[in-house]
């Protein structure tokens, strides 16, 4: 696929994950996610790669975990309660230094919820639902190309640091359909010969485990990883400014929320209002110092969020200057439409000009 | 500029089929576009639509409030979506399975009774072609090579089905003599 298609974004996350070199893919269907399993289910089988459709997600992620002590490439996506389900696998691959894909397409929640779109794995994804001190590499698209692209990083990241990433999509990308390409893999591949468990033939054997009886080893360990936390910090934060140069107000989004705010910003610049908008697309490293530094300049931050406000604390806690901090948000279902943005933009703007707050 | 669209009817009726190839009309065209389908748990009779749209730049919004064209293929989508178009905009009815009702007076309304039409044609199956065609001559006639590559990309190698909805196309393309809306 070299040419542009009209692809849905979970079959672009699919195809993508083939075109980034996954060789094994384990899984258990659930909406809004089903046909990134189904286009590999039968896409996988006609190259001879491993695909399992698990009997549970519980299941499915401890077998990619598994096959990555492996060294193979490795994929498992589901949606928001079944990724409930891989919490402690996960916090399991980040001390076991384990590379896996994790695909969160994001359904409504709490609970079971239902399948209409939402973004309320924000927190779970970012601060963690398992056990320890771990992090997970989040990246976060806002198109369909975008979903093939960060796919193709996710699949590097997660070999470059030995280090689970999730893929944090949401329904309304999972279903949606727009033209996008599938180029060929930019990244370089990452030699894993040094750590994989491959039959210890010639050489001392391995192993991997997160049990650690001894302090001094367990510490030193949960040390290690903080170090390579931090590089991760400092090396692969990316996020998009639009309009941000002049902005006196700025909206925060992230994900498809982030692409729809566009519109409210330039529905806003044709009135003449300095308005910008700041999209992460890591959410973990969070773009922390470039925020604080647009802090000092920009008067009010509107975060916009399909929940009820979970970015929002960390881009609070970004902003160290006068700067305001509104929010606008909607827990699930149907995308906030762009009128509705603009309602309630125009309303915080009128508070802040008549001095209530 | 940027046009929307609604495409709804119940499951089993080639709404999402319809919608993905009016996508792909865009995209062949050069266009912008995106495409966003809904519907329920249920596979045949429960109620489906999607929406479309499509620009000559980037395109940021997916879902709006309301939008310029509506085709609803049965009675249920009728009422629902009658609502959802814009002032001056057009709904294209099938009134073969919905009422010939007209309730708002700022709007365009096409009534055709396309599963009638399509029987004649001998596949009930394609009343969603003779609306995609009317909706094309609306538009001012969307280009014939662009429509032809979208239905083989849609329905691949099945050649008779790809005729037959070309026929329907070409019946609804000359549904409506022009001047009529």
């Amino acid at each position: 696929m070299s040419e542009k298609e009209l692809l849905k974004g979970n079959i672009a996350i699919a195809a993508s994950a083939l075109n980034s070199g996954c060789e094994c893919y384990f899984g258990y269907p659930i909406t809004p996610q089903t046909e990134i399993g189904e286009y590999l289910s039968y896409e996988m089988q006609k190259r001879n790669l491993a695909y399992v459709c698990a009997e549970s997600e519980i299941a499915a992620i401890n077998m990619a975990l598994g096959a990555a002590s492996t060294g193979a490439k490795v994929m498992t996506s589901s949606s928001s309660c079944a990724v409930s389900l891989m919490q402690e696998a996960i916090s399991y691959a980040c001390c076991d230094e384990l590379p896996i894909v994790i695909v969160n397409v994001m359904r409504a929640g709490p609970g079971q919820g239902y399948i209409y779109p939402s973004q309320g794995d924000y927190n779970q994804s970012t601060k963690g639902g398992g056990n320890g001190d771990y992090q997970v590499i989040v990246l976060s698209p806002s198109s369909v190309q975008e979903c093939v692209d960060l796919t193709s990083r996710a699949f590097y990241l997660a070999q470059k640091y030995r280090n689970p990433v999730i893929l944090l999509a949401d329904g309304m990308l999972g279903q949606m359909a727009e033209p996008a390409i599938i180029d060929c893999n930019k990244y370089e591949e990452i030699d894993n010969s040094s750590w994989r468990l491959d039959g210890a033939k010639n050489r001392p054997a391995r192993e991997i485990h997160s049990l650690e009886p001894s302090q001094l080893k367990l510490n030193q360990h949960i040390l290690n990883l903080k170090k390579k936390y931090d590089l991760i910090e400092n090396s692969e934060v990316d996020y998009e400014e639009y309009m941000t140069d002049d902005a006196d107000i700025i909206i925060t989004a992230f994900g498809t929320m982030g692409r729809c705010a566009k519109e409210v910003v330039n529905h806003y610049r044709m009135q003449g209002v300095k308005m910008g908008l700041f999209r992460p697309i890591t959410l973990y490293p969070f773009p922390l110092i470039r925020l604080r530094e647009l802090s000092y300049r920009v008067k009010t931050f509107i975060d916009i969020e399909m929940n009820l406000g979970q970015m929002l604390k960390d881009v609070q806690l970004a902003i160290l200057s006068n700067a305001s901090v509104a929010f606008v948000g909607k827990p699930v279902g149907d995308w906030l439409k762009k009128e509705e943005m603009i309602e309630a933009i125009d309303n915080i703007i009128k508070e802040q000009y008549a001095g209530i707050r | 500029m940027v046009k929307n669209f609604i495409i709804s009817g119940s499951g089993g009726q080639g709404i999402l089929s319809i919608g993905s190839i009016l996508a792909n009309i865009f995209m062949l065209s050069g266009k912008f576009v995106s495409y966003c389908p809904c519907y329920g748990a249920e596979m045949r009779g429960g109620a489906v639509n999607c929406e479309i749209n499509m620009s000559d730049c980037e395109l940021y919004s997916l879902q709006n409030s309301k939008v310029d064209f509506v085709v609803a293929l049965n009675q249920t989508s009728f009422n629902k979506f009658i609502s959802k178009v814009k002032k001056n905009g057009t709904i294209i009815v099938n009134s073969s399975m919905a009422k010939i009702e007209k309730t708002r007076d700022d709007i365009k309304y096409i009534f055709a009774p396309l599963t009638q039409e399509a029987l004649k044609l001998g596949n009930i199956k394609v009343a969603n072609s003779i609306a995609l065609g009317i909706l094309s001559k609306i538009l001012g006639n969307l280009p014939l090579d662009a429509v032809k590559n979208a239905y083989k990309k849609i329905l691949k190698d099945k050649t008779e089905l790809i005729t037959k909805n070309l026929e329907a196309y070409m019946l609804g393309l000359n549904y409506i003599q022009e001047g009529i809306i």
